[in-house]
């Protein structure tokens, strides 16, 4: 590969892989985002962005909930009451959703990799269901998805096929459910 | 009877906890190790004791409140929490930043720089066994924190660099303060040199132990000094400039064998490119404005994802940040680059002795802060 751009990568990308979807360029501005549909192709793209596009870092792994606004419940204190707030202003207790989002049921994983030589970023993202959120692990392309992906599966409950070691790793083993959902409930423990 | 005990005789493996309470730790870190005699065969770094969840805590905060939270992250170099947060805000909002105020941020994160690869000298040391250096580097140390102070008025979590801007224009006498500082600091990089970074004993501690490849580090994600001791070259002020970096003149630090004097080394140098970098941000300060105009009280940006990312003192620190529309942001991640150089450990600790492993956890220069988040 001696020269590469983001056009260039679209065209190979679309006739490897013709599910996958280029999302508009605005989704993650100077990242061009590749949606794709299912595992095998989740894995397959990234795999030839490391081998053959010459994307060689793994920038990050995250996930997004799009079920919607967070539960208020899922904190452990009340808002704290405001002093300072401005006579006749109301008290912001929880976020409300914007009624112009389209929120879904689903999570959204999002790659995020590194072309250093072209200075260039993609992102390779995947929908799961809310039911049972599997998708394989990166863990032999590379060791550092080890512990994002035990992140992610710890903060945002995603389950990774083939990662040797997937255990809770910044929660604490008596926390129960995945906090960064925008549905979790903090359930009272020793320390409430 | 006396039995007659070879050296192929198998041994038990005992485990051994180091921390979570352990000087050597830098914080509340626990490395469970399991020893074949003196040889670590096993390494599981165990992290979440600080964990404060701030990636929720931000999901019920305004924009605003969001960059108070940055500064506990890394809470050693906070400087560049509070900028990358606010290069990501302000990618979504699509806010102009006034010249002046950014060649403030970029003063100020340069100074954190050193305040940070200062704090990891000195305590490098100390994990080595020479307590010295220590005194030396806070005495330097405590200097930049007084810039910091008079600028912002506070020592830590400084909540200086703002969505537009920064918080407040430099007083006068600082930039004459900072320069009188900057060319002191140049003389006492070469003492810390001669007290440190070339005494044999220390040589002897850290040269050739804890080797990490350039593979290996690819493999795991490191960044900053810890990739670029490997002998890698990336440092994002360079390949992804942000702020006013491609306008200033300044060197990538690399080192060779990517042992733990390399990476040692890799901060000692840059401390001089910082010192270079703050020199000409002095020369070049431009009058004007130091917040952008029209910054929403309660910012609330259109449905949007963006990805920034800076070089911290600790590596490529990163947040992605997405909003639905509302005023407070509906997904914030930290790449944090202390939690992931710190995931190498366990690969990196294998085959060495306990001792090395004091030297190559050091070398590493986490801050726990930033590792649970």
């Amino acid at each position: 590969m001696t020269e590469i751009s983001v056009s260039g990568i679209v065209e190979i990308i679309k006739k490897r892989y013709p599910s996958i979807t280029v999302a508009e360029p605005s989704l993650i501005k100077g990242v061009t985002s590749f949606k794709a549909s299912s595992g095998t192709d989740y894995l397959g793209v990234i795999r030839a962005f490391k081998e053959d596009l010459g994307f060689e870092y793994l920038d990050f792994l995250t996930a997004v909930d799009w079920k919607g606004a967070v539960d208020a419940r899922g904190y452990i204190m009340d808002p704290n009451p405001n002093p300072f707030l401005p006579e006749g202003a109301v008290e912001q207790s929880e976020v409300k959703a914007n009624p112009n989002f389209q929120y879904r049921d689903h999570f959204e994983v999002v790659v995020v990799l590194s072309n250093w030589k072209e200075k260039l970023k993609a992102a390779v993202r995947i929908e799961l269901t809310r039911g049972n959120p599997r998708l394989p692990s990166l863990y032999d392309l590379w060791k550092t998805a080890d512990w994002q992906e035990r992140e992610t599966f710890d903060l945002l409950g995603i389950e990774f096929e083939g990662h040797p070691n997937l255990k809770k790793i910044l929660t604490p083993d008596f926390i129960q459910g995945h906090p960064l959902r925008k549905d979790y409930v903090h359930v009272k423990d020793q320390y409430d | 009877m006396i039995e007659t005990h070879s050296s192929s005789l198998k041994t038990d493996q005992m485990f051994i906890n180091l921390g979570p309470q352990h000087p050597s730790t830098h914080g509340v870190l626990r490395l469970g190790i399991t020893l074949d005699g003196e040889v670590i065969v096993k390494a599981e770094p165990d992290v979440g004791y600080l964990h404060r969840g701030t990636e929720k805590l931000c999901e019920v905060r305004g924009y605003h409140h969001c960059v108070v939270v940055t500064d506990r992250w890394d809470y050693v170099s906070a400087m560049t929490n509070n900028l990358v947060f606010c290069l990501a805000a302000e990618k979504l909002m699509g806010l102009e930043i006034p010249a002046r105020a950014n060649y403030l941020r970029v003063a100020m994160c340069e100074l954190n720089r050193i305040a940070s690869h200062l704090l990891f000298f000195g305590t490098y040391g100390i994990d080595i066994g020479a307590f010295t250096p220590f005194l030396h580097a806070f005495r330097e140390r405590e200097m930049v924190l007084d810039l910091f102070e008079m600028v912002c008025g506070a020592r830590m979590t400084y909540n200086y660099i703002r969505l537009g801007g920064v918080m407040a224009d430099a007083p006068p006498g600082w930039a004459d303060k900072t320069s009188e500082f900057l060319k002191y600091f140049k003389t006492k990089l070469r003492e810390y040199d001669d007290l440190l970074s070339f005494n044999p004993i220390f040589l002897d501690r850290t040269k050739k132990v804890g080797i990490i490849t350039a593979e290996q580090a690819l493999d795991w994600g490191l960044s900053g000094p810890n990739l670029r001791g490997s002998g890698v070259s990336y440092d994002v002020r360079k390949t992804f400039p942000y702020s006013i970096y491609d306008k200033l003149d300044f060197k990538v630090c690399v080192g060779e064998a990517g042992s733990c004097w390399d990476r040692y080394y890799v901060r000692m140098r840059e401390m001089a490119e910082s010192v270079k970098i703050v020199e000409q941000c002095l020369a070049a300060l431009p009058s004007g404005d130091i917040m952008a105009k029209g910054v929403a009280k309660i910012p609330t940006p259109l449905p949007g994802e963006a990805y920034a990312h800076v070089e911290g003192a600790r590596g490529d620190l990163g947040i992605y940040l997405v909003s639905d529309g509302t005023s407070c942001p509906y997904r914030l991640h930290v790449r944090a680059p202390s939690y992931i150089n710190l995931a190498i450990l366990q690969e990196a600790l294998v085959g060495l002795r306990v001792a090395d492993m004091i030297a190559v956890l050091g070398s590493i220069d986490i801050v726990l802060g930033e590792v649970d988040r």
